[in-house]
């Protein structure tokens, strides 16, 4: 790189970078050649990235400085590289999911939100690594392997979008789609510090998107600070005619946001004490720049994990059927149609997925679906509520991320209740369909980043970045980048 | 059997699965077609590649909506749609789209003849609507292949309560909905090509009895034969099983139409578990008032009201009157022929004479049929002026046809047939003399050349020639000769 004093500092958010490019500093081309050399060093070497496009990167470099010098900048997103997860379809490379079931998927069409990113001018570097069909808190499940935390590479960075905030946490100037379907965009944004959303369910079209649970999926943005995720988020969201799911308006309460709940309920046991303090001083922070902090607690918390496991294992045992060895993904060895579906689907599926899809099939059976799915689309009703109970004096909800901090590889993955308890504070969000913003909030004893969520009522996604964007004037902690990311 | 089979009592309920018949598919753009080579038709969410999602076709909810307001349904402003989950080969997402907590029509009504020529009325339980799933092809060798042309066609599927009834009657409630579904342009109707199939439910009971018998079903009947004959065949099937003292067990059975006998394909214990739970890819499907009163607004003239003005009031016959009824674009080129002026006797001949005769030797859509009703009947005034012969007339609307240019046009270059006297009598005389073996055969008793003379005749006079006024003609000068 000839011109490497010109390129901007590695902790520049995207808005950052565009300024830096409106400059004249550097030039698209020069951002993402470096930003791809970032990549293919320590994006490697954290096993964050699973493909990374160098020529089709490149071009689109070129030709957004050809606009730039035409005066002809689509905005704020122009020129910028981000990444889209294994799990969201793409024309360049392939979409597998991370998972040997579709190994080498090659998606006819771009997702509809990466469509709309790219025509704004946005040039996609690469697919990130996540744990497979996107089931699981720690990247530990992925068919491209484990990917590890830019802050300790012996811990987890999170998951199911661990490459994704794996890169968002150790560079800048970019940023990366994820999903969420129960907190995998906000716990690995709070494991390697970095700031994320999960929109309101149907704010992104789902198309696209490998369904794991539909009616929780989202598709999220995740990099270095709220102004970033809102850029992103306003480029991707709207109604898509080939997402029925997809909000026609914007129904938001976009009030600003000046009354916060802490929930009580996300401080107490279970929850580690440095996590549980770290976000009390956060509400104090917040408190000392005006905002009014109510203690409450939010009903039904204690219930909804289970509740997710049910509706998402139930809503995933349906989606992924779809992968019989016949259609679309590996085909077994076979004498007859049951042996064929029988070492197709052995084959394809990693344990935690089969787990997910025995789980799922056995809540909607016939019998059982009064005992566990019916009740769990019960207490959903009744999760929902409480929010809204909640919100109706309070502008949003402010609570932990994970339960505790990142954890060593290896450590969890055999055991799965240990592992789903990752998720006891984000569910919540995808079950009400509620937007939720992760935002760093600290670092624990031993420099690991502690992540805190703000969730607020439906379609008030901006009203949270906007808060976020506030608090992040006030707290620096979203500025900083682990040591051994630094080239 | 004995005569004591005569106290068993037959109950029916049907399921019928119509085809709609829409451009495209229930959940996405791809044409709805079986009749290109396999696997031309489908895209990413049709053949249920991960990412694609469906969206609800509405040309498929408007013709939805006309059959339930047609078979006096109650249309929910409120339905959704389900996943009913089991694995097939022909079914690529592992689970088919359906509605089966919330069907989006509740109630309604089937009327049919009964065999002793009362109305009968069968009532429904719901019409819901399902994408179908596509086609295995089990070849001799083993192999099979999957073609997905058909997959996620949207069907209709009508469930009726039980009724007791004979096999015939059965059968003529699935003509009679057939009839009407193609009537209002909800389906083709072409049993053949799978379009409407029902699945037939039969019970007995004895006479008196208030608990209905344990039912079996037949599935995926596509022919009016088989459905009357497989109730009987089942029917007396199963008053063997009791009168020996068995029990019939709820299961699924297979009409075999060449033997003509049904056999057990699965038992109850077996019946798949389809897991239904409502699809989070689709959205509540709303249907406010102002829809159900749009579709009820451009619903055509009721087949029954039509059937009565065709018959009673204009006297056509009844057995013409079907055939002109069997489409609805059957019916209005028929109402086009008599807005042009004709009688409705001459409408009903020409019509079925010339047009759906055409139609069905070259199997060709009315539709594409390119002489319109007024030119027709511009061809049938002059025949019946008199100004041309029945054959002349037959012939410029082949020539029309054939040469793709307006009867009217033929017409105006086609001489006026002539009926002058003196002409005809010289064409005769000629004709006549020139053949007077067969003058003389006519003489003696045998009227066989006569035809021969008429077209000698005819061929003299270019065609022109009147020839009633000929065949009178010609009997006058050889009996006089």
């Amino acid at each position: 790189m000839s011109n490497r004093s010109s390129l901007p500092p590695i902790d520049a958010t995207v808005g950052e970078a565009q300024q830096w490019l409106a400059d004249g500093h550097c030039t698209s081309r020069q951002l993402i050649d470096g930003y791809l050399e970032f990549l293919q060093g320590v994006g490697r070497q954290l096993n964050a990235v699973v493909e990374i496009f160098i020529e089709s990167a490149q071009q689109a470099a070129d030709q957004s400085d050809q606009r730039r010098a035409q005066g002809q900048c689509f905005g704020p997103l122009d020129g910028i590289p981000f990444t889209a997860k294994m799990n969201i379809t793409t024309q360049l490379g392939s979409s597998d999911a991370s998972s040997p079931m579709l190994r080498g998927f090659q998606a006819q069409e771009d997702a509809t939100a990466v469509r709309r990113l790219r025509a704004a001018g946005a040039v996609l570097v690469g697919k990130t690594n996540c744990d497979e069909f996107a089931m699981g808190a720690s990247n530990e499940t992925s068919s491209h392997g484990v990917v590890s935390n830019p802050w300790d590479r012996e811990r987890v960075p999170g998951g199911s979008s661990g490459g994704s905030a794996a890169l968002a946490g150790s560079h800048g100037w970019s940023f990366h789609l994820g999903s969420d379907t129960g907190g995998s965009i906000r716990q690995p944004a709070a494991f390697c510090n970095a700031t994320a959303i999960k929109p309101t369910w149907g704010r992104v079209s789902r198309r696209g998107l490998i369904a794991f649970g539909s009616s929780l999926d989202q598709i999220c943005p995740i990099a270095r600070d709220a102004v970033d995720c809102q850029s992103v988020l306003q480029v991707m969201e709207g109604h898509d005619p080939l997402d029925s799911t997809s909000l026609r308006q914007d129904t938001a309460s976009q009030s600003k946001i000046s009354r916060v709940a802490l929930i009580s309920d996300g401080l107490g046991p279970g929850i580690d004490a440095s996590i549980a303090t770290a976000v009390r001083s956060a509400a104090q922070q917040m408190a000392s720049q005006g905002i009014e902090i109510i203690e409450r607690s939010l009903p039904h918390l204690e219930a909804a994990n289970a509740c997710y496991q049910v509706i998402s294992t139930a809503e995933a045992s349906s989606n992924l059927a779809r992968y019989d060895g016949v259609h679309v993904g590996v085909r077994g060895q076979s004498e007859d149609l049951q042996q064929l579906y029988e070492t197709s689907r052995h084959q394809g599926f990693g344990s935690e997925v089969r787990r997910r899809i025995l789980l799922g099939t056995f809540v909607l059976s016939s019998g059982y679906q009064d005992a566990y799915y019916n009740r769990a689309l019960a207490v959903r009703d009744l999760i929902r509520q409480g929010i809204d109970q909640v919100l109706e004096d309070c502008d949003a909800l402010l609570l932990p991320v994970s339960p505790f901090a990142p954890f060593p590889i290896g450590e969890r993955i055999d055991d799965p209740l240990a592992l789903y308890a990752c998720d006891i504070l984000t569910v919540t969000a995808n079950l009400a369909g509620v937007p939720a913003l992760a935002l760093p909030c600290a670092f624990d004893e031993e420099k690991l980043p502690i992540g805190m969520q703000l969730m607020g009522a439906h379609g008030s996604d901006h009203a949270l970045l906007e808060f976020g964007q506030r608090w992040q004037c006030w707290n620096d902690q979203h500025r900083a980048l682990p040591q051994g990311s630094i080239r | 059997m004995s005569g004591k089979t005569n106290s068993w009592k037959t109950v029916v309920g049907l399921e019928i699965h119509a085809q709609m018949s829409t451009r495209s598919k229930m959940f996405c753009g791809c044409v709805r077609s079986t009749e290109t080579a396999p696997n031309q038709h489908l895209c990413p969410v049709c053949a249920g590649w991960p990412g694609a999602l469906p969206v609800i076709n509405q040309a498929a909810v408007r013709r939805a909506i006309r059959a339930a307001i047609s078979l006096d349904c109650g249309v929910q402003r409120e339905s959704r749609f389900d996943r009913k989950n089991y694995f097939y080969p022909d079914l690529p997402k592992g689970y088919q789209i359906s509605q089966f907590y919330r069907p989006y029509a509740l109630g309604g009504e089937i009327r049919f003849e009964r065999d002793d020529g009362s109305s009968g009325v069968l009532p429904l339980v719901r019409i819901h609507m399902e994408e179908d799933a596509g086609k295995s092809v089990h070849a001799e060798d083993g192999t099979s292949r999957i073609d997905l042309n058909r997959c996620s066609s949207p069907l209709l599927e009508i469930v009726t309560e039980p009724l007791q009834m004979s096999g015939v009657e059965a059968a003529r409630c699935v003509r009679s909905t057939r009839e009407l579904l193609r009537w209002i342009g909800v389906c083709d109707g072409d049993m053949e090509k799978g379009n409407l199939r029902a699945d037939v439910n039969v019970s007995i009971h004895r006479e008196g009895d208030t608990v209905l018998g344990t039912r079996t079903e037949l599935k995926n009947l596509n022919s009016f034969v088989s459905i009357e004959r497989s109730v009987e065949v089942e029917s007396a099937r199963q008053a063997v099983v009791l009168e020996a003292g068995g029990v019939i067990r709820q299961e699924t059975r297979l009409w075999d139409q060449d033997l003509e006998q049904t056999e057990e394909m699965r038992g109850k214990e077996d019946s798949p578990d389809y897991r239904y739970f409502p699809d989070p890819d689709l959205p509540l499907l709303i249907i406010e008032p102002s829809d159900i009163d749009r579709e009820r607004d451009s619903l055509p003239e009721s087949l029954g009201a039509r059937r009565t003005r065709y018959i009673d009031q204009l006297k056509v016959d009844a057995r013409d009157a079907e055939s002109i009824l069997a489409r609805r674009e059957f019916g209005d080129f028929f109402d086009q022929l008599l807005a042009a002026g004709l009688s409705p006797a001459s409408a009903s001949n020409w019509f079925r004479g010339e047009v759906l005769k055409h139609l069905n030797d070259r199997e060709e859509s009315i539709d594409d049929y390119p002489l319109t009703a007024a030119s027709i009947a511009e061809v049938v005034e002059a025949v019946e002026g008199d100004r041309i012969s029945v054959a002349k007339g037959r012939e410029i609307l082949q020539a029309a046809l054939d040469q793709g240019c307006s009867p009217a046009k033929i017409l105006a270059q086609t001489g006026e047939q002539v009926s002058d006297e003196a002409a005809l009598i010289g064409w005769v005389q000629q004709v006549v003399d020139a053949n007077p073996e067969a003058a003389e055969k006519i003489r003696a008793g045998d009227s066989k050349p006569l035809g021969f003379l008429m077209g000698q005749v005819m061929k003299a006079s270019s065609g022109q020639a009147h020839p009633r006024r000929v065949q009178e003609i010609l009997q006058r000068l050889i009996q006089h000769d």
